[in-house]
């Protein structure tokens, strides 16, 4: 971990987003002057509800653009890239867990991580998916649909396919959210462990206090104003 | 992973839908290449069973009715038309070829059919092709045995009209052919005896009339023999009896009169007409003079001729009518089967979104989700037209079994038609249409907004 903070993976300046409001005039969401993550950090991201914490990480993964302000993820402005490029760019670069997990049911443990990659460089193959998924505990699981898993498992299967295209930075969107108090515990733990195995750059959204003391690094969005 | 898995796996996660609508484009497939294929396996199967019969002859009527009996077995004659008009044409310097038929009797639902041996040894049902024994031989007919028939009758004709006279009448000395010493003789089309299982040296008795029937008179005091069994020649010939036409004047019912008396002894024809035929065959020596002597028979109050291929060609133009109106039923419920793909997609496109804006989040572009909810449409539509295809195959085959008891031929079920790759193709174009709204509804999914935890 000696090189960890050396490089910077995400660098945000100036950084504005409104959407439009049915009063007419603009929602501001986010307004945020400068923040930078470095190689292999782990920062928790915390905010009230409502504050814009999802809508920063849909900014980072380039889903949405800023109407203001620079975004850098690993030296490259996703944000000057064609959509085309910005989406082969967030599967190359970016992993992203989910409250929800967001897996696809109609697809096997295996199949997810596997689609995962498909976007992604494909490095590995297979057999890149089916070690991340033995190192989430879940080699006993690999045919099996999220239906067929416990939320536990469903989320780290989702955490298997954040990462199979080994990213440098990972975002995660209220990860534990959806899961009891032990469940969430272990996942976080795995999230954290497999992040500073792999060197990946990881920024939490939470706004659970339990999770936030798991992190030597807590940044409340309300101070980036 | 690959694009053809993602959509299999949402083509299996919504498998009740895929079928169904799999089955309304197969339906529509099926029915168009059934009608299709019937269309054309009967079009040229009519088409190519014309070719040996440039021009027939018959008693005034329907062209087609005379054309459909004489060159298909069918329907029923119009008529009879004069023996002396037979030997007319036979000697007349455009014609090539004149060969008589008479029909009126059949046996098991078989046409039987008297004709002279001209039917084997001149006569070509195809350009090239004249009939040829699998087994036994031709019958031998004898032109001197019939003369002798027709004189027979004369002289019992000249009988009755002495005993109506109340003249004393000699009794006719002992023909040498006596109808018990005729060869009733017949060669068996393969067809027919394959299915009466009729073989050579077997005797068979005939039914009165072309079509059987319960109450038909049975001519029990004259069987034929089997003396020859045809090869297949694939037209109606396969399905007839050719029986010498000596023979078939003495069949009860068939029996030459001679000539009638005229009411009045002035009117007496010094030539009469010595017997009928059903129809004649011609071949002609040139096309150029065919019309010329068309016109000349139809020109007459007792005969008249057709050209078969024109004839069926009407037919056809005809029915083609019914086959374009049956061809849009099959191509409407192609179009509401792809309405059904439409409204399917569109159905599931809540639930879709949701696994559209995943993807996105993984990295897939819009143009690839744009092709996985396109290439799904056409996958069903294509997996349908090739069920429908097979299915509108087996269709044929199936009826196959009802046309060949029609007309005596089937058609190549199982034989692929180029017009085929066509359905194929328009079942892409429209799965492509069906899936195009959906498609595009999946290209503008908002990504961030179907994230979102649904809880």
């Amino acid at each position: 971990m000696s090189d960890v903070g050396n490089k910077a993976i995400l660098q945000l300046r100036n950084l504005r987003k409104s959407y439009p409001s049915s009063e007419g005039t603009p929602l501001e969401v986010i307004r945020l002057r400068q923040f930078q993550l470095g190689a292999g950090e782990q920062t928790a991201l915390v905010g009230q509800s409502g504050s814009g914490k999802s809508t920063l990480l849909n900014l980072i993964a380039g889903i949405l653009l800023p109407d203001e302000g620079e975004i850098l993820v690993n030296g490259t402005n996703p944000t000057q890239l064609s959509e085309a490029a910005r989406d082969r760019f967030r599967a190359a670069n970016i992993g992203y867990v989910f409250q929800s997990f967001n897996l696809l049911q109609g697809f096997t443990a295996l199949e997810n991580v596997l689609l995962g990659q498909m976007f992604g460089s494909g490095n590995g193959g297979p057999g890149r998916a089916v070690q991340l998924l033995k190192n989430v505990g879940l080699e006993h699981r690999l045919h099996h649909k999220p239906r067929a898993l416990s939320v536990g498992e469903q989320q780290r299967v989702a955490i298997a396919r954040a990462l199979v295209n080994a990213p440098p930075l990972v975002l995660a969107d209220e990860p534990t959210g959806s899961l009891d108090s032990k469940n969430g515990a272990a996942v976080l733990e795995l999230l954290r462990r497999i992040c500073a195995d792999g060197k990946h750059t990881l920024l939490l959204v939470t706004h659970d206090p339990q999770v936030m003391g798991k992190f030597e690094k807590v940044v409340r969005l309300e101070d980036l104003q | 992973m690959n694009l053809a898995k993602i959509v299999i796996k949402n083509m299996r996660q919504r498998a009740l839908a895929t079928w169904l609508t799999g089955a309304s484009v197969m339906l529509g497939v099926a029915l168009a290449v059934a009608i299709l294929l019937i269309k054309q396996g009967v079009q040229q199967r009519f088409e190519q069973g014309t070719l040996g019969y440039e021009m027939v002859v018959g008693a005034k009527g329907s062209p087609l009715q005379l054309v459909l009996n004489v060159v298909y077995n069918l329907d029923i004659s119009p008529g009879n038309i004069s023996w002396k008009l037979f030997e007319q044409l036979r000697n007349d310097k455009r014609v090539k070829l004149a060969v008589p038929f008479s029909v009126g009797d059949n046996y098991h639902g078989f046409r039987i059919v008297g004709t002279t041996d001209a039917f084997f040894k001149d006569f070509e049902f195809e350009p090239g092709r004249k009939p040829e024994l699998a087994a036994g031989r031709i019958f031998n007919f004898n032109e001197t045995a019939l003369r002798a028939a027709f004189q027979e009758a004369a002289e019992r004709a000249n009988e009755r009209e002495a005993k109506e006279r109340g003249e004393e009448v000699k009794p006719a000395p002992e023909s040498p052919s006596t109808p018990k010493e005729r060869p009733f003789e017949a060669v068996v089309g393969s067809t027919t005896a394959q299915e009466t299982g009729l073989a050579v040296g077997q005797t068979f008795i005939a039914a009165h009339g072309v079509q059987p029937s319960a109450e038909a008179k049975e001519h029990t005091e004259n069987p034929w023999t089997v003396v020859g069994i045809l090869r297949p020649t694939h037209t109606a010939v396969d399905r007839a009896i050719y029986i010498n036409l000596d023979s078939f004047y003495h069949i009860e019912g068939h029996e030459l009169r001679g000539p009638t008396a005229p009411e009045k002894p002035e009117e007496k024809d010094n030539d009469p007409d010595p017997g009928q035929v059903s129809s004649i065959v011609l071949k002609l020596r040139s096309p150029i003079t065919a019309f010329g002597l068309y016109r000349e028979l139809n020109d007459r109050e007792d005969a008249m001729a057709a050209f078969p291929a024109a004839e069926i060609r009407k037919l056809f133009d005809i029915v083609g009518n019914i086959d374009r109106l049956l061809l849009a039923q099959a191509v409407l419920i192609l179009v509401v089967a792809g309405v059904a793909i439409a409204v399917s997609i569109y159905n599931s496109m809540s639930e879709r979104r949701r696994e559209i804006a995943i993807l996105r989040a993984l990295g897939a572009r819009r143009g690839t989700i744009f092709s996985i909810v396109l290439l799904e449409a056409v996958t069903i539509c294509l997996f349908g037209a090739a069920a429908g295809l097979a299915g509108g195959h087996l269709v044929v085959a199936l009826a196959n079994g009802a046309l060949y008891r029609a007309s005596g031929f089937v058609i190549p079920a199982f034989h692929i038609q180029p017009l085929e790759w066509y359905v194929l193709g328009i079942a892409v174009i429209l799965g492509a249409l069906a899936g195009l709204g959906p498609a595009v509804g999946a290209y503008r999914t908002d990504v961030a907004k179907n994230l979102a935890p649904t809880s």
